[in-house]
């Protein structure tokens, strides 16, 4: 297996870019200055600690925000750029002629690939986790380490599921134009269209049994439906696990809910967390939104002629 | 023992037919020269030989492995210059041969292979800012990391100067000698004729001849031309007469006092006696042997659109041989 020879390369080849500089750049100022910000000006010296910005959720009901909510668009974005032209790119200029000569498979190819780019993502967050850290020793801030350090291997996660995804784009697409008009449509669904869609299929599907006479589903189960449709987006899974490792299972299903599902889940969530809610079940939804592009995009790629 | 075994192969690109039904065997230790005009499918054969592309049809061998299911094992032993590559703009020259090291798990110094192809000093730069012909030359150093068994070169000279194609024709013989099996392509035919010890000539995806240079001339009916200065005029009808002779293609006026004549050697003298018995005194000639540009385009010449295309590969090649004869009396 040479897939290190590859993610070497990549790495080596990535960590040499300019986009890679702004993007290490960026997280320093963004994840550094939020922290200074926060634990400097805006909060006194006894109420520091990590939750006020690592675990700020702001839900007004009908709009929801929080830190670790636009962290992840930020990190999608980013990551997602640093892969969708890694495999057409080399495909419109010619250097995977000189990638595939060498006695390196497909497999290789898109394996390095994605561990060369993901390390070149997550190198970048821990810079800025880095200096965020430091800024919250510099100010005394309470430092909840049984949850920020989670929270770090959890944003590296959804770096990886962003690179995958990019890259799975990549495989499959059939020049780079293409890789970028999918790269940005994805995008746009997971950061804007994904919530409105998650609401729409339970609703579309009563009002489909109602056209036909059948009953349709309860009020109750239809915001379930809803509700896990939205955990499937890699950015909500991400959003929801960074709020339990701070508030719990529990309260962390409601932090970015709406009033009608705070009003229907609220019940069901004081007695338990359902598995198909479950931290455990959204973990996995982040493993497959890693897994499972990188395998799709592989088997496409395996088949194509350069 | 072959190195390369083609049985059958056809590639089929949606409505076109890159190459059509192609057997070739190539000998371990053989340097084989694959001579075609741009078009031809010989890119095609070479992207199947490395599993870039895979066949419609046939079954593809090389080093004794399958081409298709086991192209890392080939790829292990087989050093590769692709044709319409691009290196990794950041990476410097040494990267990309380490890159090269790395991936086939080899222990190589690359600064020794920089220096072999002449980027020794160069190797510091990034390869962004490498020439054409500087490219060329390191993709030929990451090939010949490890010392492979095989060698594919796909047009191996493209943007070399004179000088470079000469020392890359060196570093191919050198390698030859250490008894690698050298696959190339080319449609610079002096460049094949110098190094290769067969050559085959794909014309629109079909392999149209397999032979050694020298066979290849033996074969061809590109004939000698024999220019002749006469003393009088040809009438019509001793055109007419020449041209019936046996060995005799064909017979044109050149200039005022000039004959062009082709045919085969054997037909030379009749030719000239000829001429003579019918008062036409014979006051010199010279004949042009066949060049390999005759016999590409004799193996070629119903593509009218491959010869054209040919031109610029043609340019290169100036061995044809023109010798003055006596006249024999």
């Amino acid at each position: 297996m040479s897939w290190q020879a590859v993610a070497r390369k990549e790495f080596r080849d990535a960590i040499r870019s300019r986009w890679l500089h702004g993007s290490t750049l960026f997280f320093a100022l963004f994840l550094g200055g939020a922290a200074a910000l926060f634990f400097g000006v805006l909060i006194g010296p006894e109420g520091r600690q990590v939750s006020n910005l690592f675990g700020f959720f702001a839900n007004l009901g009908v709009f929801s925000f929080s830190f670790p909510g636009l962290l992840a668009l930020v990190l999608g974005f980013i990551a997602l750029s640093t892969s969708y032209g890694s495999i057409t790119g080399e495909r419109e200029t010619g250097s995977i002629k000189l990638l595939l000569s060498l006695p390196n498979s497909r497999l290789d190819a898109v394996v390095g690939k994605f561990l060369g780019r993901s390390a070149v993502v997550v190198a970048a967050l821990l810079v800025g986790f880095l200096l965020a850290f430091v800024v919250l020793v510099a100010t005394g801030t309470q430092l909840q380490l049984g949850s920020f350090v989670p929270q770090v291997a959890l944003t590296a996660l959804l770096g990886m599921a962003f690179v995958s995804i990019g890259l799975g784009i990549s495989a499959l697409a059939g020049s780079n134009r293409e890789a970028t008009l999918a790269t940005m449509g994805l995008y746009l669904v997971f950061a804007v269209l994904w919530g409105s869609i998650s609401e729409g299929i339970p609703k579309l599907i009563n009002y489909a049994a109602g056209e036909v006479g059948a009953g349709g589903v309860s009020e109750l189960t239809r915001v379930k439906l809803g509700v896990f449709l939205k955990y499937l987006n890699p950015l909500k899974a991400y959003e929801t696990l960074a709020a339990e490792l701070y508030y719990g299972a529990a309260r962390a299903r409601l932090v970015s809910a709406t009033f009608g599902e705070q009003a229907a889940l609220g019940p069901v969530l004081q007695d338990s967390v359902p598995v198909y809610f479950s931290g455990e079940f959204l973990l996995l939804v982040l493993l497959a939104w890693i897994g499972v592009p990188i395998v799709v995009g592989y088997w496409a790629f395996e088949r194509a002629d350069l | 023992m072959a190195a390369i075994e083609l049985d059958g192969v056809t590639k089929r690109f949606e409505d076109v037919i890159a190459v059509s039904d192609l057997s070739l065997t190539v000998e371990e230790g053989e340097v084989f020269g694959f001579l075609g005009p741009n078009g031809a499918g010989k890119s095609t054969t070479i992207n199947v030989l490395l599993d870039f592309v895979r066949p419609t049809a046939g079954t593809v061998t090389v080093l004794d492995h399958d081409a298709r299911e086991e192209s890392v094992a080939v790829r292990e032993r087989t050093g590769v210059l692709p044709e319409g590559f691009d290196v990794y703009d950041r990476l410097t020259g040494r990267a990309h041969v380490e890159f090269a090291v790395d991936s086939k798990e080899v222990d190589a110094d690359p600064d020794a292979v920089l220096e072999r192809v002449g980027l020794g000093d160069a190797a510091d730069r990034k390869a962004g800012g490498y020439s054409k012909g500087m490219r060329q030359r390191l993709a030929l150093a990451m090939a010949l990391v490890g010392d492979p068994d095989l060698l594919i070169l796909d047009e191996p000279s493209s943007g070399l100067d004179p000088a470079g194609a000469k020392e890359m024709r060196e570093i191919v013989l050198s390698e030859a000698d250490r008894g690698t099996t050298v696959f190339f392509s080319s449609h610079i035919l002096e460049q094949v004729e110098a190094v290769c010890d067969r050559v085959g000539i794909l014309r629109e995806g079909e392999l149209v001849a397999v032979d050694s240079i020298d066979g290849l001339r033996a074969a061809s009916d590109a004939d000698a031309t024999l220019r002749i200065t006469v003393g009088a005029a040809v009438g019509d009808e001793l055109l007419a007469t020449l041209r019936e002779l046996d060995g005799v293609s064909s017979v044109d006026h050149d200039g005022d006092d000039g004959l062009r004549v082709g045919c085969d050697s054997d037909a030379k003298t009749t030719v000239v006696t000829t001429l003579e018995d019918n008062g036409v005194p014979v006051d010199d000639f010279s004949t042009r042997e066949a060049s390999l540009e005759d016999l590409f385009l004799a193996y070629t010449e119903d593509s009218v659109s491959a010869a054209e295309s040919f031109d610029d590969g043609a340019s290169a090649d100036e061995d044809a041989t023109t010798e003055g004869t006596e006249v024999p009396r």
